[in-house]
C-alpha cells in the first residue's frame, strides 16, 4: 500500500528514481521502467487521482 | 563394465542400443532423446532450496510473501500464517532426493471467508521463457504439471494455469489421498491454440494453488479446458487452508513440462547445482546481507565533503530494473582514509538491469576525490536487496 511518492533528483537532474513510502513507512527506491511492478504501481496509484512530489 | 550383448538392431534404426539385454528405456530420456525442448526447468526453484528472504515467517496475513525464492504466497483477509522452508529428513518426496519444501501452517483460521477474501499460493513467468508452448497456434502443446504435495487434509485442491496476457484460464484438480503422506501429482493440461503468450520479459503466465477463498472464487466450476478467466473457477475445489488451525500445506519438486506426460513417462525432475538455482533467482530478487560485522557492500569516492557515491553491481543481470531497498541509515558507514564516518543517508539513483548508484550522506569528515568503501556500521545489520519480480 503506498503511502507517497517523490522525484529524486541527483546533480539537479531526475535520477530516473522514485522514493517510494510504503504505509507502514518502509522506503523503497522505484526505477521509472515500464517493467518494473512497482513503477506499474505507481503509475495505477496516479491513475487513482494521487500526485507524485516532486524532488527537493 | 564390458557390454556382454549390444543389440545391433536398435543401432541400426538409430534408437539407443539396449546393453546386456536390458530393459529399454520407456520415459525419460527414451531412444537416447531428452523430451524436453527447453535446456532448463521452467519453474526456477522447483525443489524450494532458495530461500533469500529467510526461511521463517509467523503471523502472515496479507500481501506479497516469498518462504522460498520464486514462489509467492498472497493471503488477503483470509487467516494468518506461518510459511517456512521446510527441511525434510524423511518420506517419499525426501527419497526422491527432495531436501526441502515450502510449508504453510494455518495459525489464525478463518472458516467462513467473505467473498472477496483468498489465499493464493503461485509462481509467475516470463513470456519469453514460454514460447515453447506455442500457445495460440495451431501447434499448440499441452502443458503438464507435477509435484510432490504434503497435507494434513485429505481433500481435493485446485491449480490453475492463469495467461495474465490473454486472460485465459484453465485448471486441473489434485486429491491429497493421505493425510500427512508426501504424494506426487502429475496434472496435464489442454493446448490452447488461442492467444499467445508475449515474446518479452513481463508477466505471462501464473501457475496458481488456490488454497482458499470466498465465494466469488468458489462459485463457478474448475475449467478443463482453456477458457475466458472467470473468477468464480479458480476455486471451485476449495482446499480451505484457512478453515481450521489444524490444517498445513506443504509442496516440493514442482515441474512444468511441454506437452502430456503420465506419471510413468513424466521426465525426472531437473535438480539444479544450488549455485545455479540461485543465479536464476537472482534475476528477480537478491539480498546483500551483513554476515559479518562492518562487511563491504561498495567502493566508491567521495563527492564533495559530505556524500560519497559508489557503483552496486546487481549479483545477476535482472529481468527489469529493480526495486532497490536497504536496512536503516544507521546501519552503514563510509570508510575513508583511516576512518569510519556514520552515514545519515543511504539512496539509490538510476537503477538499471545491471547496477545501481549508491549514495551515502554523511555530516561531515569526508575528503572529496578520496576512495572510500560503504561498510556495516559494525553491528552486523546492514542490507541492500534489489527486486525485480514479476
Amino acid at each position: 500500500m503506498i503511502k507517497t511518492v517523490k522525484k529524486l533528483n541527483l546533480d539537479g537532474n531526475f535520477s530516473n528514481t522514485y522514493l517510494l513510502t510504503l504505509q507502514n513507512d518502509k522506503q523503497l527506491y522505484v526505477p521509472k521502467a515500464e517493467d518494473n511492478t512497482d513503477y506499474q504501481n505507481i503509475l495505477a496509484w496516479v491513475a487513482e487521482g494521487n500526485t507524485i512530489a516532486e524532488a527537493d | 563394465m564390458a557390454l556382454s550383448k549390444i543389440d545391433v538392431a536398435n543401432m541400426l534404426t538409430g534408437a539407443t542400443p539396449v546393453a546386456n539385454g536390458g530393459t529399454a528405456l520407456t520415459s525419460g530420456f527414451v531412444n537416447g532423446k531428452d523430451p524436453r525442448p527447453s535446456a532448463s526447468p521452467l519453474i526456477i526453484n522447483g525443489d524450494a532450496a532458495v530461500a533469500q528472504r529467510g526461511t521463517s515467517f509467523t503471523s502472515v496475513s496479507s500481501g506479497s510473501n516469498f518462504p522460498v525464492d520464486r514462489f509467492e504466497f498472497y493471503p488477503t483477509n483470509l487467516g494468518a500464517y506461518t510459511i517456512i522452508q521446510e527441511a525434510l529428513t524423511s518420506g517419499e518426496a525426501y527419497n526422491n532426493g527432495f531436501r526441502t519444501a515450502l510449508r504453510i501452517d494455518t495459525t489464525t483460521a478463518d472458516a467462513s471467508p467473505a467473498s472477496s477474501d483468498y489465499a493464493i499460493l503461485r509462481t509467475k513467468l516470463e513470456g519469453q521463457d514460454l514460447q515453447l508452448f506455442k500457445k495460440g497456434t495451431s501447434n499448440a502443446e499441452k502443458f503438464t504439471l507435477a509435484f510432490w504435495v504434503k497435507s494434513n487434509k485429505t481433500t481435493t485442491g485446485q491449480v490453475n494455469l492463469f495467461d495474465i496476457d490473454n486472460n485465459r484460464l484453465v485448471s486441473g484438480t489434485y486429491a491429497t489421498s493421505s493425510a500427512n503422506t508426501w504424494e506426487k501429482k502429475v496434472i496435464n493440461f489442454p493446448a490452447d491454440t488461442t492467444g499467445a503468450f508475449d515474446n518479452d520479459n513481463a508477466l505471462s503466465l501464473i501457475v496458481e494453488f488456490f488454497l482458499d477463498g470466498g465465494s466469488n472464487f468458489t462459485s463457478g466450476t474448475a475449467p478443463t479446458a482453456w477458457e475466458a478467466q472467470s473468477n468464480g473457477d479458480r476455486n471451485a475445489n476449495n482446499f480451505a487452508i484457512g478453515s481450521s488451525t489444524d490444517n498445513d500445506f506443504a509442496i516440493t519438486g514442482v515441474q512444468l513440462e511441454v506437452g502430456e506426460f503420465s506419471s510413468t513417462t513424466l521426465p525426472p525432475f531437473e535438480h539444479e547445482s544450488f549455485g545455479n538455482n540461485l543465479q536464476r533467482c537472482q534475476r528477480y530478487f537478491y539480498l546483500n546481507n551483513t554476515v559479518s560485522a562492518s562487511m563491504p557492500f561498495a567502493s566508491g569516492v567521495v563527492s564533495g565533503t559530505t556524500n560519497s557515491r559508489a557503483v552496486m553491481r546487481h549479483p545477476q543481470p535482472m529481468r527489469a530494473p529493480p526495486t532497490m531497498g536497504r536496512s536503516g541509515n544507521a546501519d552503514f558507514k563510509v570508510f575513508c582514509g583511516s576512518t569510519n564516518v556514520d552515514s545519515t543517508n543511504v539512496a539509490f539513483y538510476y537503477p538499471n538491469n545491471y547496477q545501481a548508484l549508491l549514495y551515502v550522506d554523511v555530516s561531515s569528515g569526508l575528503t572529496n576525490g578520496q576512495g572510500v568503501v560503504i561498510i556495516d556500521d559494525g553491528g552486523g545489520n546492514a542490507y541492500i536487496q534489489g527486486s525485480a519480480e514479476l
